[in-house]
């Protein structure tokens, strides 16, 4: 007895060294999509809106499939996972699609390491909807790993640019599906109601000046919504829904505007002189981002609901515009022109002040606009040639185009998950 | 002549009082457990230092103006930047005597040169003419922590982190809490012989990701004097993103 006591002393004695690390580097987890079983065409067509929707997100590195080392046939079960492992997967999805008329798949995510399922689910969609039934399992794929919602159900809306006007569009998040919300008139700065029914855009429809209306996503029904002053603009529906942000520019005087969703009971909220403008709420509905000149240049600034609580956020630049309070709180993102007299993306952190640049020396980048899980943002930029609708992670890495439009395609806004 | 029988080594002597007995058990424990703690020190090195090097490089240049909007800081020049020559298939043969490959000691030269700054300029990358900097270099010099630092841990420390990957499905909320520990024993020649986790992070695919980066991970052979400690007794790693 007294010999273990005098040994466990011992082994507590042992002192050896320690090392700590950290800073790894954030890289994309490495995913095998295999070849999927059943009918091929369906299969495929699945397999590759996955693809795009993993390899676009930048959570996932997809492996090259001429690499794989499994047996095209190999099932849903019985997976020979060390041949997954030796071509350096660490998640694999394999997916399942019968022949009949509608789309149904049976999709599978499975743990290479520990040799095991994850993801189970059967998915079902008329067969118009064959991308959103892969969208529906590439988002489970992400909650999983991420314990967030995935944006992959989600659409976006933007604007189409072309000689003739200006047109309100919606499609998917990543460009695919594109549609056509207002006519060709002048249509601006599109902003999605938190249940992804409306869209409040800034319209000159009516001549006479610049003034709000709202669209109805499902039936395009365009419906005034506040015609204030001499022009009202950049409207924004708090996130329950029940008001709705916007300037009015009355007596050569540009402020911010609260108002009932409807559109009704609009009450001022700014009072300072020279333009307040591009007003954007705070996720929890309790501020505001707005961009004011009272300093003498345009510069973006925070308030309490009502007015109340000014606070200057940003104090590098001379002109910072467009604010877009990101859905997790934290950053402020806005477009900045720089010393070369370039806009460009940066963001800016609420509690601590810092600025970070996300785009440089790639045109002009404009009118940042979060996803709803704050995991992306989308901005226009003209670096290939017509401006355009791109997006990117947080930080400024993954930029990828979304839209192509041959005329031109601006100020995106992103729009709810669903089910919202 | 009667003589006295020699006693019996059987017979019962008298009984060692109870008080100095138990005074010599005491001071026996005493003396083993007072060796189980000093002899370890004795005849061992003292535990080689923890702190790795850490060294603040900072770009030298024209500090930025603090009004101005910041810029990203400008990516290495990429291989693909210097125009490579094609070689052509149509080229006339050449007279010229086929180019001797450099010696080694000329590849060492070359390289001290450059690390000396006398490199040719042509082979240069033009500097980015915006990047900001400080004049003076770093005011947070850690010459002080360097001499505390051990170079072998340090390259420890550097091997791992080479190929110390987070998955970036692990949300930035979850990155603040996840921390994991892993004991490694590394072998004379710088094998890791084995490793067990002491604490996992919860999250499989952090913990997975950690085994891959110890397992892909090649070290140098210990210095002699840590060979028996970093077999024996291993190293503890603590992992956090």
């Amino acid at each position: 007895m007294n010999l273990a006591f005098l040994l466990a002393v011992m082994l507590a004695a042992v002192d050896r060294p320690v090392i700590d690390l950290s800073g790894g580097r954030i890289q994309p987890l490495p995913l095998a999509i295999a070849k999927p079983l059943g009918s091929q065409e369906t299969g495929t067509a699945i397999e590759a809106v996955l693809a795009q929707d993993f390899e676009r997100s930048g959570l996932f590195r997809l492996l090259d499939p001429a690499s794989f080392l499994a047996p095209p046939d190999e099932g849903m079960t019985g997976i020979d996972y060390s041949k997954w492992v030796t071509v350096g997967a660490q998640a694999l999805i394999k997916a399942s699609c019968d022949a009949s008329p509608d789309v149904n798949c049976e999709m599978r995510l499975y743990d290479v390491a520990r040799g095991q399922e994850l993801l189970h689910g059967t998915y079902t969609a008329p067969r118009p909807a064959l991308r959103l039934a892969a969208h529906r399992f590439g988002d489970d794929v992400v909650r999983f790993f991420t314990r967030e919602p995935g944006v992959f159900q989600t659409r976006i809306a933007w604007v189409r640019e072309s000689e003739t006007g200006k047109q309100v569009m919606v499609s998917d998040w990543d460009g695919f599906g594109v549609q056509p919300l207002t006519g060709a008139s002048i249509n601006l700065l599109p902003s999605w109601s938190p249940d992804g029914r409306m869209i409040a855009f800034t319209s000159f429809r009516e001549g006479g000046g610049a003034h709000l209306y709202t669209v109805d996503v499902a039936s395009r029904q365009v419906r005034s919504l506040i015609g204030l002053g001499d022009f009202s603009t950049g409207a924004s529906y708090s996130p329950d829904g029940s008001r709705l942000l916007f300037s009015a520019s009355q007596n050569d005087n540009t402020d911010v505007y609260v108002a009932q969703a409807d559109g009704s009971g609009a009450r001022r909220i700014t009072e300072a002189r020279g333009i307040d403008i591009s007003a954007s709420w705070s996720p929890d509905g309790k501020r505001v981002a707005f961009v004011s000149e009272r300093a003498g240049t345009p510069q973006i600034y925070t308030m309490a609901a009502d007015g109340s609580d000014v606070r200057r956020i940003t104090f590098q630049g001379n002109y910072n515009q467009e604010p877009a309070w990101s859905p997790k709180g934290d950053l402020i993102a806005f477009s900045g022109r720089d010393e070369h007299r370039v806009f460009d993306l940066y963001t800016v952190a609420v509690d601590t002040g810092k600025v970070t640049r996300l785009t440089q020396n790639q045109g002009t980048n404009e009118k940042p606009a979060w996803a709803p899980n704050g995991r992306y943002l989308l901005f226009s930029s003209t670096r290939s040639g017509k401006r355009q609708v791109w997006m990117s992670q947080p930080d400024g890495s993954n930029q990828r185009q979304v839209t192509s439009e041959k005329t031109g395609a601006a100020d995106p806004a992103w729009g709810p998950l669903p089910g919202k | 002549m009667i003589g006295s029988a020699p006693p019996s080594l059987l017979a019962p002597r008298g009984r060692m009082p109870a008080l100095p007995a138990v005074a010599l058990a005491i001071a026996l424990h005493v003396g083993v457990f007072a060796a189980a703690f000093v002899l370890p020190r004795l005849f061992d090195r003292r535990p080689p230092p923890r702190k790795p090097i850490i060294a603040h490089l900072v770009a030298l240049g024209r500090p930025r103006d603090p009004r101005l909007l910041p810029r990203k800081e400008s990516p290495p020049p990429s291989a693909a930047s210097r125009p490579v020559p094609v070689p052509s298939t149509a080229a006339a043969p050449s007279t010229a005597p086929p180019k001797r490959e450099p010696s080694r000691s000329e590849l060492m030269q070359r390289a001290l040169a450059r690390a000396a700054g006398k490199a040719d300029t042509e082979a240069r990358e033009p500097p980015d003419p915006e990047r900001a900097g400080s004049a003076s270099g770093s005011v947070e010099g850690t010459a002080a922590t360097a001499e505390e630092g051990d170079a072998y841990f340090t390259a420890v420390h550097d091997a791992i982190l080479e190929h110390y990957v987070v998955p970036s499905v692990i949300s930035e909320r979850e990155r603040l809490y996840l921390a994991a520990s892993v004991l490694a024993w590394i072998g004379p020649d710088g094998r890791i012989l084995r490793y067990e986790f002491q604490k996992k992070s919860g999250n499989g695919f952090f913990d997975q990701a950690l085994e891959l980066a110890i397992q892909k991970t090649r070290l140098p052979p210990p210095p002699a004097d840590l060979v028996r400690s970093l077999r024996d007794n291993g190293v503890l790693l603590n992992f956090r993103p």
